[in-house]
């Protein structure tokens, strides 16, 4: 039995990471098919960075990435903190109204943002890939934000501001070191969120504001090429730097408690 | 700062608070002086903790205003009154040192950094904690992490200190520890202590004066031996410590109290009593005698009350005994354990026994018009005597 769990173990592991394997092992193939492999090379990547439209559409993307992601996690902050803390009006009703977005299939949110967009006279573009990237991920900001506030003590504000502190440094030397790992979680899972998404970004984006997942999506048509192996290449190598960056300030948080006995 | 001694640290007038249609603080006038230690004690639930966050202005009141040190301060928002509040969950800053913690008021008003040390330093002293300043409050056990607070409320020297039953989540031999040590740091630094409580033992050890209060009402306000000698109400007498009470009248000769079924009983019966008007009168249990009715003959005490020894209950420093007298009201007596209590050993249960005390010790009340009931319960309900 015990034999039997740890194979399957394996092979959930293998299937997981054998794609991005591959991946990274094509992206180095002479070859132009990927059944066959050639020999090493640094072609693809020279493709890479010379494929102008690949790198536009990567540049738009890490744009709406960064400015959905600031966005929804500065407002979800704020989102967040208003329901936590004070007994608004309708509250159950606004957690309801946040997660609607998460649940509504995202077809439907594309086609809704599009007779909006086009209805108020709002071109397509940065703007509309922003806002509409916004409406996926502030939910999950706040919600993520949310379960963070609610695990502090109330009583904490409240001292600061009974030690004479205004809101303002409340927030900077109570709430925001204490829930920096939850903003860095919301802000990093908005912005893959927005990075990835394709379906929102077809009815948002513009001319000349395709993203990077429209872009490969569309070459799909012509075939895919070597050079999307090493883009991918690059970006698993991106993920693995955020991951042992975020990893090891963590680390440094979980360790730097017990140490500072003198 | 402003000097003038007559103004109280603290002045409530007409302070009042609903939630809705809940009216939980009822109007409501106080003062509380310079250097005071002053308990608002109360049951569950009867508003302490929402007067005490109007003081403080976390909430805003439905009604009447705030003084502290002489001046209005109704529309000054929490972090420019010159107050601290010691929370009951303490809200120290998990991700600050001791001394980060403590220093956290200094630096937030700008005080000048070469003063932040010392004034640091002297905080931590009072508490007695200097060797833990660069822990975290994780590392700390609950005794120290409460004194942390406290360091953290004083250190910015405000004219007031709320406290919002600040011992509530220690174990019981930590708590009487910390109520001498909680004493002993008010007087060395000289600040008015509000101090909420629901324990009656503390806020009588503790104060120079109590406010009692019940659903929304301070009842009473009076030194720590006033409420217990002389409460004002039924509720006070049987909040604080334990007490007998009986309902009755005023006799007609104006100097004692007739009872149902017992006939009329020694007390302090006021001058303006109107013979006839209802009562109830509050025994004190240690203040009873317990007599056996055999000495009946020899010594029988004026206005002295029989009946039959129930049960006899030892609680370390004193023996409590049940009596039930011929109306079936159950009274108690306390006997400090000893020589007083071994003579009274050889009376077995269910002997006749006498109750006598002396006029002084049975304080005549208003009657509270809602206890008509059987008053029996009151005594065996309160069984843990100050
Ligand atoms: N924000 C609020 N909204 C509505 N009702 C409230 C609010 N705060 C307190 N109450 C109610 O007001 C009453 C008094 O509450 P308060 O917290 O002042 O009691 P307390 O005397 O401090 O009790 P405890 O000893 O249990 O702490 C309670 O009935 C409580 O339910
Ligand atoms: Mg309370």
């Amino acid at each position: 039995m015990d034999r039997l769990t740890s194979w399957i173990a394996r092979a959930v592991f293998l299937f997981l990471y054998l794609p991005i394997a591959a991946l990274i092992v094509y992206s180095f193939n002479s070859s132009e098919v990927s059944y066959r492999f050639d020999g090493f090379t640094f072609r693809w990547y020279a493709e890479l960075f010379a494929d102008r439209m690949l790198l536009e559409a990567l540049r738009t993307s890490a744009v709406v990435g960064v400015i959905a992601a600031l966005v929804a996690t500065v407002i979800g902050f704020l989102t967040a903190f208003a329901l936590v803390r004070f007994r608004v009006k309708g509250r159950a009703f606004f957690v309801g109204a946040i997660l609607i977005p998460l649940i509504v299939p995202e077809i439907v949110l594309g086609v809704s943002l599009l007779t909006v967009f086009s209805t108020a006279g709002i071109p397509t573009g940065l703007l509309t890939l922003v806002l509409g990237h916004v409406v996926i991920t502030l939910p999950l900001a706040t919600l993520v934000l949310m379960g963070a506030m609610s695990s502090l003590d109330p009583s904490l504000t409240e001292a600061a501001t009974d030690l004479g502190a205004s809101p303002w440094v409340t927030f900077r030397r109570v709430l925001f070191p204490l829930l920096r790992p939850s903003i860095l979680a919301a802000f990093l899972l908005s912005f893959t969120t927005s990075f990835s998404n394709i379906v929102i970004s077809t009815f948002t984006a513009g001319v000349g504001t395709t993203t990077l997942p429209l872009r490969i999506y569309s070459t799909l048509r012509t075939g895919l090429t070597p050079e999307l192996n090493a883009l991918g290449t690059l970006l698993v190598v991106a993920t693995l730097g955020v991951i042992l960056a975020v990893g090891v300030s963590q680390m440094r948080r979980i360790l730097a408690g017990p140490t500072t006995t003198p | 700062m402003n000097e003038t001694t007559e103004s109280p640290a603290v002045k409530l007038t007409g302070l009042t608070k609903s939630f809705g249609a809940n009216q939980v603080v009822q109007p409501l006038d106080l003062e509380i002086g310079r250097n005071e230690f002053f308990s608002i004690l109360g049951p569950s639930g009867c508003g302490k903790t929402t007067l005490m966050r109007m003081i403080t202005g976390f909430e805003t009141p439905s009604g009447g205003s705030v003084e502290l040190d002489g001046k209005n301060v109704d529309s000054v928002p929490t972090k420019s009154r010159d107050l601290n509040m010691l929370f009951q969950s303490y809200a120290l800053f998990p991700h600050l040192s001791v001394y980060e913690n403590v220093a956290f008021e200094l630096r937030v008003r700008r005080t000048p950094k070469r003063e932040i040390d010392g004034r640091v330093q002297d905080a931590l002293a009072l508490v007695r904690l200097q060797a833990f300043a660069e822990r975290k409050p994780a590392e700390l056990s609950g005794g120290q992490r409460q004194r942390v607070a406290l360091a953290r409320a004083v250190v910015g020297r405000p004219a007031v200190v709320l406290l919002d039953e600040p011992l509530g989540a220690l174990d019981q031999k930590l708590r009487k520890e910390m109520q001498f040590e909680l004493k002993r740091m008010q007087r060395e630094v000289g600040i008015t202590f509000i101090y909420v409580t629901h324990d009656q033992e503390e806020a009588l050890t503790m104060s120079d004066r109590i406010a009692v209060m019940s659903e929304g009402r301070v009842l009473q306000v009076a030194s720590p031996t006033e409420i217990y000698d002389a409460p004002a109400s039924r509720f006070v007498a049987t909040f604080i410590g334990s007490c007998n009470v009986l309902d009755g009248a005023v006799s007609a000769d104006g100097r004692g109290v007739v009872v149902p079924g017992l006939g009329e009983l020694n007390a302090a019966v006021p001058a303006d009593a109107r013979p006839g008007s209802g009562v109830t009168l509050a025994i004190r249990p240690e203040r009873v005698t317990l007599s056996p009715a055999t000495t009946v003959a020899a010594t029988a005490p004026l206005g002295g009350v029989a009946g039959t020894l129930v049960e006899r209950v030892f609680l370390g420093d004193e023996w409590t005994f049940h009596v039930r007298l011929d109306s079936d009201v159950v009274m108690t007596v306390s006997v400090p354990s000893g020589q007083a209590a071994a003579a009274l050993g050889a009376i077995p249960d269910g002997a006749p026994v006498l109750l006598s005390w002396a006029a002084a010790d049975a304080r005549v009340l208003p009657a509270d018009g809602s206890t008509t009931a059987a008053p029996s319960s009151a005594p065996l309900s309160s069984e843990v005597s100050a």
